[in-house]
């Protein structure tokens, strides 16, 4: 018996498997333990990929219009907020030590020539505005106004790669200290080498897992991603690092929260001066507002009440602050998760003037054929936050550069379709009017992929680029935007240079004329002189000569 | 359910271009294309099984077609391989009958197969060499694309001849049965290389019998080595392993060291995982190859470990190159010398370059000073086995840490990331980090911790976890295996979704 050939069973099993195996193809996606457990689909290279992507692009269409309706909602309550001046207020100040007032410097062409660079990867602006949003924000830069940037990307500027390199240069170039935007408690742990962050007794929440938060809190993430809710005794403390000149210290840190009911929130500066505010019962985002000469650090813990918090705008009065809005694996549709209503509170605050959409990456590792649904959803997602954040200029950022292994031999080929996915995002750029930058081709200008890992700028998965690899591709993007500024300013240095000149050519003339009228009244006295040895005919003519010299003067 | 069965009108396009070679998605034995192979390959094979000759044409064409969808046209490559050794094998052997040596011949079949190792192996090395020395394209050659499993054919067919030269086996009479050797699908693209005095026989025998019991194990490696390499493997190196060595993790001392001890476990998985189901699939038809792993880990000395790891290998080099050097024939000293150059070519062999030159010498000099050890030091033990307990623990947890030191070497790009991952370590470690490290990848830990949890088990409960598969019956392997399908299916739709990381190939393709 125990012998007997079983070999026939190699048929009949494994078709068996196979039929158990397409069999788990109907059972629908389900949650367990708060994980999404996925349907799988053994038959999926058989099937049409662009018909499922189809089907999720539609459910985001849903979720966006019912966004949209609620924002409306929310915006005819802030009307009313008009004529009910006894809300409690949406910001809370605290003062704890005296801010120099900035001294204004004024820009020169010549400082930012150190940042451009002759192989520039331009901005495409698509914009159609008399002064586009883009050449709006230009122009502040140019003239010294305080900028803010958010950056919302994917595991590609997770940890601040990039960002950090671009924020630090634009600050050199521009002004301003500290690291902007920082989470309060993310569900997992993250490592930013610009800022620490410890965190206790909070409750975090990603938008990339909706199925996890509560009912409640669903519509209030911001784009930021996380969210966390914390109770008496909930902690964090956000602390400088001096990873880069201008992040050591700063002198402006606002708590990003949300509190339904009368909160008690105990702050600790520098880890010794204590405050204490009483946050109102309100249905809006509400700011702490710290000020001091030099924030260190700063801690938050709840005292009363619960709260939702999203972090700390670490900042400065004045230049550049670039907020990090890294959520892995988003392809950006997370965008849609999070509230139109806070989003636009948020901007209200914060006032963003530039909007960064770097996402794709993971798009293109699925495999997917059709990138025509992804523009349409692109757009979408570009439409939602022109939306959330009106006024700012939106760039969309192309695909990175990545190479993949063409089989089993270790050599690396281009995955291909990084051209076809930069084209049709360029394409949602141009179709919604906002600007584009050509990642992939700023890396290509820097020798690609394979010089990105052979410098050791990227892993070797000829995927994603490490802090090295970001500081090159934030160097490039930073001359993308520094020279339309340095135009503006030798535009404008020309100008004024061409203004001197005239002026001190009109004042050259004026001298000159006014010395030639010196000359002719001294002749004209002298004649008078003459005269009085000679006679009164000539005299006579002198003086109406000398009457209209003067009235001359005095028109000039 | 309509939805989910409406298929396009492109469906039949679709299945003839999936039966094309397509170099984006190569044909291994975890795909789901494989599994349906399989089972139109069964079919014809219950009716050929039983004539050894039809039986192993069969075989040949389904495993030369498998080549092609891994790895398109070097097929031809395996042919020209398969025809040389077929003939220098019947040459040799005539030559010998005669009263010659033949020893002209297998010199010739191992300069061809070396010739072919080199060329595919360090061809992009000394063009990128020399046009790192003078200038960006002083030698202008496309990167060569590596044949899969190339390493393991001409290994194989090197043993063959030289096997006929030590008049260990017969030659073979018939190419097809050569060619079955060569290439016999389960194992053709990451071993285990056979002992051909072992295998021959088994294609030679008149019908190939699945015992119940054979069948049982067969499922019982299947399904382990899947969830070894498809899910443990790929997901300590999606989540942890390959973050932390692209520095997404910090730069912690911490992270650098669990960073190695996670790629230990990730390599191991990922290799004796493919391995299991290889011989797991080889099982089913009626094949028995050899053991590749034996839980290496356990082993308390290096010399051990070398019995331990990659057997077929390691064996390999013993029996035709440390034996072919001389062995330990020639003095003590050319043994040492024997013992580190062997190991110094193995890991020329898994790519040229100065890490794996490192590497070896680690190994080779490691197994060197081990001997030097056992002859030196009274009661010195060879294997673990036969030292008391405290003793063989020590011993394995240093052994442990020259291996997984030595798999920095091993996977680290050159020689500054082994620089930097071991200064984090003497002098960026903390362990402030550590609750922080951990919580953020805590799924990575937790498959960590279970993985060598698993792998510490006695030997023992792995064989009784096999008997155990086998003894639930059919249906009892049936639900382990549809089990073990999406488990790996998920986890991998998981792992896109969390890292953007494809399926990609097994670790030891690229060698």
């Amino acid at each position: 018996m125990k012998n007997r050939d079983s070999a026939p069973r190699i048929v009949w099993f494994t078709l068996a498997v196979i039929v158990g195996v397409v069999g788990l193809g109907f059972v629908p996606q389900f949650s367990l333990f708060g994980m999404t457990i996925e349907r799988v689909d053994i038959l999926s290279e058989l099937r049409d990929g662009a018909a499922d992507e189809l089907v999720e692009y539609e459910a985001d269409i849903e979720r966006l219009e019912q966004e949209l309706a609620a924002m409306s909602v929310v915006e005819e309550v802030v009307v009313e907020q008009d004529t009910l001046p006894e809300l409690p207020p949406v910001r809370y100040e605290w003062v704890a030590g005296e801010v120099e007032p900035l001294e204004v410097r004024p820009l020169s062409s010549e400082a930012l020539r150190g940042a451009l660079s002759d192989a520039v990867v331009h901005i495409e602006d698509f914009d159609t505005l008399a002064t586009t949003r883009l050449e709006q924000f230009y122009d502040k830069l140019a003239s010294g106004e305080s900028v803010r940037i958010a950056f919302m990307g994917d595991s590609f500027v997770e940890g601040d790669i990039l960002t950090s390199d671009l924020r630090a240069e634009l600050q050199g170039l521009f002004g301003g200290r500290g690291v902007g935007f920082v989470a309060c408690d993310i569900p997992f742990a993250t490592v930013r080498k610009t800022v620490k962050r410890t965190s206790s007794a909070w409750s975090a929440y990603s938008v990339m897992k909706p199925k996890s938060v509560p009912q409640d809190m669903a519509d209030k993430f911001f784009v930021s991603g996380y969210l966390a809710k914390g109770g008496v005794g909930a902690t964090t403390r956000w602390q400088t690092t001096d990873a880069f000149p201008t992040l050591d210290s700063c002198t402006r840190a606002r708590v990003l929260l949300y509190s339904r009911d009368t909160s008690v929130v105990e702050l600790m500066l520098n880890d010794s001066i204590p405050h204490s505010v009483e946050v109102a019962a309100d249905e809006r985002l509400r700011e702490i507002y710290v000020e001091a000469e030099n924030i260190a650090s700063l801690r938050v813990k709840v005292a009363k009440g619960n709260i939702l918090c999203y972090g700390v705008s670490l900042e400065s009065e004045g230049g550049v602050a670039v907020d990090n809005f890294s959520v892995r694996s988003n392809n950006g549709h997370a965008i849609f998760g999070t509230g139109a209503a806070i989003n636009r509170q948020a901007h209200d605050m914060l006032g963003y003037d530039l909007v960064v959409l770097q996402y794709g990456l993971n798009i293109m590792q699925k495999g997917q054929r059709g990138y025509s649904n992804y523009r349409t959803q692109l757009c979408n997602m570009i439409a939602y936050a022109e939306r959330c954040f009106p006024g700012a200029a939106i760039l969309v950022m192309g695909v990175s550069d990545r190479w993949v292994r063409s089989d089993e031999s270790g050599s690396y080929v281009p995955i291909g379709s990084v051209d076809a996915l930069t084209s049709y995002q360029r394409a949602a750029a141009d179709s919604t009017k906002v600007a584009f930058w050509n990642t992939s081709q700023a890396m290509a200008a820097l020798g690609g992929m394979p010089a990105f890992v052979a410098n050791g700028w990227a892993a070797n998965d000829y995927t994603h680029i490490n802090f090295k690899g970001g500081r090159k591709v934030a160097e490039a993007m930073v001359a993308a935007i520094v020279e339309p500024v340095y135009d503006i300013l030798v535009q404008r240095e020309e100008e004024s240079a061409r203004l001197d000149a005239m002026r001190r050519a009109k004042a050259l003339e004026a001298e000159r004329r006014l010395d030639a009228q010196m000359k002719m009244v001294m002749s004209v006295a002298d004649t008078l002189f003459a005269v009085e040895e000679s006679g009164d005919e000539v005299m006579e003519d002198s003086a109406e000569e000398l009457s209209e010299v003067v009235s001359d003067n005095g028109e000039e | 359910m309509g939805e989910f069965l409406k298929f396009d009108n492109a469906l039949w396009q679709r299945v003839v271009s999936l039966l094309e070679y397509d170099a984006a998605s190569p044909l291994t034995l975890t795909t789901g294309f494989f599994l349906f192979a399989f089972l139109v390959f069964g079919v014809g094979y219950l009716m050929v099984r039983g004539r050894a000759h039809l039986r192993t044409l069969y075989v040949v064409l389904f495993s030369l077609y498998f080549y092609y969808k891994l790895s398109g046209l070097y097929l031809l490559l395996l042919l020209f391989v398969a025809l040389s050794d077929y003939l220098i094998g019947r040459r040799v052997y005539c030559i010998k009958q005669r009263g010659g040596s033949g020893g002209g011949w297998v010199a010739l079949s191992v300069v061809i197969n070396v010739a072919i190792l080199v060329y595919f192996k360090a061809t992009n090395f000394f063009v990128d060499l020399v046009n790192g020395l003078y200038a960006e394209g002083t030698l202008d050659w496309e990167s060569v694309v590596v044949p899969a499993g190339v390493s393991f054919f001409v290994f194989q067919s090197i043993a063959y001849v030289v096997d006929i030269k030590r008049g260990v086996i017969e030659p073979l009479r018939r190419f097809s049965s050569y060619l079955f050797l060569l290439s016999f699908f389960p194992k053709m693209f990451l071993g285990p290389l056979v002992k051909a005095k072992e295998f021959i026989p088994q294609i030679e025998a008149a019908k190939a019998t699945v015992t119940r019991e054979d069948f049982g194990r067969a499922v019982a490696l299947i399904a382990g080595g899947m969830i070894k390499y498809a899910v443990i493997a790929k997901a300590i190196g999606a989540l942890f392993v390959a973050p932390a060595f692209a520095g997404k993790l910090g730069d912690g001392g911490f992270v650098a060291l669990m960073a190695i001890y996670g790629f230990t476990l990730q390599i191991y998985c990922d290799f004796s995982g493919y391995s299991d189901i290889a011989q797991g699939v080889a099982l089913m038809l009626g094949f028995r190859l050899p053991d590749n792993f034996d839980a290496p880990y356990h082993s308390a000395t290096i010399t051990e470990f070398w019995r331990r790891w990659h057997i077929s290998l390691s064996t390999w080099l013993k029996d035709y190159l440390y034996i072919s050097l001389g062995g330990n024939r020639c003095g003590s000293v050319r043994t040492y010398l024997n013992l580190i150059l062997t190991m110094l070519l193995g890991g020329l062999w898994h790519g040229v370059g100065m890490t794996f030159i490192a590497w070896g010498l680690l190994h080779g000099v490691a197994l060197a000073l081990h001997k030097v050890w056992l002859k030196v030091v009274p009661g010195a033990k060879s294997v673990g086995a036969q030292m008391g307990v405290v003793c063989r623990v020590v011993a394995t947890l240093v052994t442990f840490h020259i291996v997984a030191f030595g798999w920095l070497l091993f996977t680290a790009d050159d020689m500054t990331v082994v620089g930097d991952m071991l200064s984090r370590i003497a002098y960026n470690f903390s362990f402030e980090d550590v609750a922080l490290v951990v919580e953020g990848s805590a799924v990575a830990f937790v498959i960590m911790g279970v993985g060598y949890l698993l792998h510490a088990m006695p030997r023992r409960w792995d064989e009784a976890l096999r008997r155990g598969v086998v003894k639930v019956g059919v249906v009892g392997q049936w639900l382990i295996m549809v089990a073990a399908i999406w488990l790996v299916m998920e986890c991998g739709m998981l792992l896109a979704a969390e890292t953007g990381a494809g399926g990609g190939l097994p670790m030891y393709a690229a060698f």
